[in-house]
């Protein structure tokens, strides 16, 4: 029984979110690629933060930790960093991670933990009932931009990129298999994985709207796309309608292979400190005899 | 020659002096040579120049705080002699160097002078002008009667790997010193100290905490909390995960993170970065995590004064985050306590599934002393943490106990996932605060599992029966005291009684929260009380009267950012018994 559980993903919670919400689609993004990959959910961490694409932790029978607006991350380089042996997923929204938490991204990033982090765009804040978000597009108009949002939105790809995410790349909870493939490869990927997720909120974005993503975006691939080529990817990145590129690009925009974290410190690399038996007395004294 | 229980040295220049280290030699060999210790410095928030000294009490009995009035100065610089020249005891001798500093303003004063070219000394022995605080050292010992050999063979042992001529050169700038001097003071050497460790506050906390298994540390560089970062990043090899993180936040979070991975986790900070932790502090609460925190406090509030003393966030660490959650808070009285309360932290956070804060001062965190720590046998206790479980049906991680504690599994145990949610939750951890907030049969099991949060304060004060005051001894009249003013009490009662006929008691608080407030209040009612802490508005007093309604009226406070000590306490106890 525990067996066949192991694999079985999806918890029994009923989904909080409003029928069309975007975040349906990285929630079954998110079954398929850990059913593809077949690692057994007791070892699976999903750590999110605060917003309605945070309350996914619920939507999965592995272990969660539904933490604080905007530090996910920390959280999940703590479990990391205590057991590297479990796959952590961190999942939360673009006011969670490109707002509130924007500080975490950019030092997660550079540090090059193992771990996946989805980010479901959907340039709004949802769950505070419509306000503009960090990357809701200039001249925006939401409940607390009236007037069109003044300021301009954060590039989360360019940013993760340059601040030495091995894995970033973009999806679209429109198309599911396209967004699970990145998915998987983000946990499969040695190293810190941005991905992010334009998941449409349908009840307070009236603009980003699945149409209006379906029709600008187009997929990266080995025709049109070298992952392995940093100034392409950053290019790539700027390819946005707020940099007049009445267009965007969708898949992966960078990898590249660098040591993790866990790899090149000297005590993650050698033990989970979370298994760990207490230190001989013998050690304890040892330590002790140099203040003798 | 003078027979004396305890001296005081102090060391005093600008920084960049070297007078950090040389007030660590000094007490080294003073250890070395039998004596029990209590160092302390005082610095400034500066790297170069400004005003430093360290001093080394050093006697035959323990020694429970720094004195106020050193009994030998060793000047490095002229503002050392003009600045400390208040600050030192009827019959002491500074050691000065004429050639560099004038004494002509003092010279109608009771202190004598021992003239030493400390600089030229220096000089002529190898050239770096920081030998000139060895030529003191050198000076001072032979003062206080101690044997050069000690200084000689620590000198050999600390500077044997920077090469031979270094040795030399520290060698004869000691001898150079040691013969200008002549003996005046002698203090019986106590045999005991071979025994002992000369360990800080810092050093002994996180010590007593990898000892009891703690493998992650997590922290952003702020003073007087740093240390406790450097010893866990000097011992990381031995298989602990430390890492500086990009603020306090990520701290904290962290070590939620590596504590909910089943690592028994610690994040540490000063005042201002508890202030960024506080939100987090209230997720460890809600998802019943052990976490534990340090927080060593410096004068504040804001960035006040970073590096100098205070009392001033208890009622802060007590009350910080948003609604009720159990916590303890626990402050070591002295460095032995903090190396075992550090163990004991990690134990009551398992057991009750809380946060627990420890609270240091800069004071406790900075100095020194000889300590014994005999007892290495730490137990380990986790509390309800279950690697199966016994029913069918997904895990109850929030179960409705009775005792208010549930049980716990951590990542990678079969069987028993769970989601640790900051939203309000049932016993599964599912959320009720969407759909359910607010339906009748919700609003009843927000309640229940509120009030089981809550419960785990009485189990913890049942089961431990340690969150009490510590009567330590009794009197006419109790000083009332916790963390490291505790020990400033202590020093002050025994000099206190020499001189007076009033016996004066100490009541001390290790445990602040939870207080078992029937047990305390019977141990305060009906006593003269004199409330003893280091700030403003009297933060122990307040927390006593609001558990117990014991008011205490009389009261000796220090907020000037320099630690309590024994003779501040004594000149204010003598005010009080007068009346
Ligand atoms: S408000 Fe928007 S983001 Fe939130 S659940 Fe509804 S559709 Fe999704």
């Amino acid at each position: 029984m525990i067996q066949e559980l192991q694999f079985s993903y999806r918890s029994d919670q009923k989904p909080v979110f409003c029928p069309g919400c975007g975040d349906f689609g990285v929630t079954a993004a998110v079954i398929k690629a850990l059913t593809d990959l077949k690692i057994p959910r007791h070892n699976v961490v999903v750590v999110t933060g605060i917003g309605c694409s945070s309350s996914i932790a619920h939507q999965f029978a592995t272990y969660g930790i539904h933490s604080l607006h905007g530090r996910l991350l920390p959280v999940a380089m703590g479990v990391k960093l205590a057991n590297p042996k479990l796959t952590v997923i961190g999942a939360g929204g673009d006011g969670d991670g490109y707002g509130i938490g924007l500080n975490h991204l950019i030092h997660t990033a550079r540090r090059n933990f193992d771990l996946t982090y989805i980010v479901m765009n959907n340039e709004i804040y949802g769950l505070t009932v419509g306000q503009y978000s960090p990357t809701s597009l200039k001249g925006m108009k939401t409940k607390s931009s009236p007037y069109g949002a003044v300021d301009n939105p954060v590039n989360p790809i360019a940013l993760a990129i340059t601040a030495g995410a091995t894995y970033v790349a973009r999806g679209f909870s429109g198309d599911i298999p396209h967004l699970a493939e990145l998915i998987k490869n983000g946990i499969l990927h040695k190293g810190f994985a941005l991905i992010d997720v334009f998941s449409p909120c349908v009840t307070f974005n009236n603009y980003n709207t699945y149409d209006w993503f379906r029709e600008r975006i187009y997929k990266l691939d080995s025709s049109n796309h070298n992952p392995k080529d940093i100034s392409k990817a950053l290019e790539k990145a700027l390819e946005f309608p707020n940099n007049g590129i009445d267009r965007i690009p969708i898949g992966l925009f960078y990898e590249a292979d660098r040591p993790t974290y866990e790899e090149e410190d000297i005590t993650v690399s050698k033990m989970s400190v979370s298994e760990a038996d207490k230190p001989s007395r013998e050690l304890i004294e040892e330590i002790l005899s140099r203040y003798r | 020659m003078k027979e004396l229980d305890d001296i005081a040295i102090r060391i005093a220049g600008a920084n960049g002096d070297g007078i950090e280290t040389s007030g660590e030699v000094l007490a080294r060999v003073l250890k070395s040579a039998g004596y029990n210790i209590f160092a302390y410095r005082s610095y400034q928030s500066i790297i170069r120049g400004g005003h430093v000294w360290y001093q080394v009490r050093f006697g035959s009995r323990e020694l429970h705080s720094f004195k106020d009035k050193a009994d030998i100065l060793i000047a490095i610089n002229q503002d050392a002699i003009d600045n400390q020249i208040d600050h030192l005891s009827n019959d002491a001798v500074i050691i000065y160097d004429s050639k560099k500093m004038s004494i002509d303003k003092y010279k109608d004063r009771k202190i004598r002078f021992l003239d030493i070219p400390m600089l030229d000394i220096s000089i002529e022995n190898g050239g770096d002008p920081v030998l000139r605080n060895i030529v003191g050292i050198g000076a001072a010992l032979r003062l206080c009667n101690v044997d050069i050999s000690y200084l000689n063979d620590y000198i050999t042992k600390r500077f044997s790997k920077k090469g031979e001529t270094v040795v030399n050169n520290n060698i004869s700038c000691a001898r150079e010193g040691y013969s200008r001097a002549t003996p005046l003071f002698n203090v019986k050497a106590d045999p005991k100290v071979k025994d002992l460790y000369l360990i800080n506050g810092n050093e002994a906390l996180a010590l007593g905490a990898f000892a009891a298994n703690c493998r992650f540390y997590a922290a952003y560089p702020m003073t007087p909390a740093s240390s406790i970062l450097h010893w866990f990043a000097a011992n990381a090899d031995k298989g602990i995960v430390v890492k500086q993180t990009e603020d306090e936040i990520a701290a904290i979070n962290a070590a939620i993170g590596a504590a909910s991975a089943g690592a028994r986790a610690m994040c540490g900070t000063s005042g201002g970065g508890f202030s960024l932790m506080v939100e987090a502090l209230g997720l460890a609460g809600m998802i019943e995590v052990p976490l534990v925190v340090v927080e060593s406090q410096r004068a504040g509030p804001s960035t006040g004064l970073p590096t100098k003393t205070e009392q001033g966030d208890l009622l802060f660490v007590a009350h910080a985050s948003q609604g009720d959650f159990p916590r303890v808070v626990m402050s070591p009285r002295s460095v032995r306590e903090g190396f075992y309360m550090g163990a004991q932290a990690f134990n009551l956070a398992e057991k009750y599934q809380c946060p627990v804060i420890i609270l240091l001062d800069l004071y406790y965190s900075e100095h020194m002393r000889t300590i014994s720590i005999d007892n290495l046998d730490i137990k380990i206790e986790r509390g309800k943490l279950i690697k199966e479980k016994s029913y069918n049906g997904r895990f109850k991680r929030y179960s409705l106990e009775e005792d208010g504690i549930s049980y716990r599994s951590i990542p990678g145990t079969p069987g028993l996932e769970f989601v640790a949610p900051s939203d309000e939750h049932d016993e599964y951890g599912n959320l009720i605060s969407d759909y359910y907030a607010g339906i009748d049969q919700y609003v009843e099991l927000r309640r229940k599992m509120h009030e089981k949060r809550m419960r785990k304060i009485d189990t913890m004060i049942k089961q431990e029966n340690i969150f009490k005051p510590e009567i330590e001894k009794e009197g006419d009249i109790y000083l009332v005291t916790f963390g490291s003013t505790t020990e400033s009490a202590r020093e002050a009662i025994i000099e206190f009684e020499k001189q007076s006929s009033y016996k004066i008691g100490l009541i001390s608080f290790p445990y602040l929260l939870p207080l078992d407030k029937d047990k305390t209040r019977d141990m305060l009612k009906d006593k003269n009380l004199i409330d003893v802490e280091c700030n403003y508005s009297g933060q122990l007093a307040q927390l006593i009267a609001a558990n117990t309604g014991v008011v205490i009226k009389d009261s000796i406070r220090k907020y000037d950012g320099e630690a309590m000590t024994e003779q501040y306490i004594i000149d204010r106890l003598n005010q009080i018994v007068k009346r």
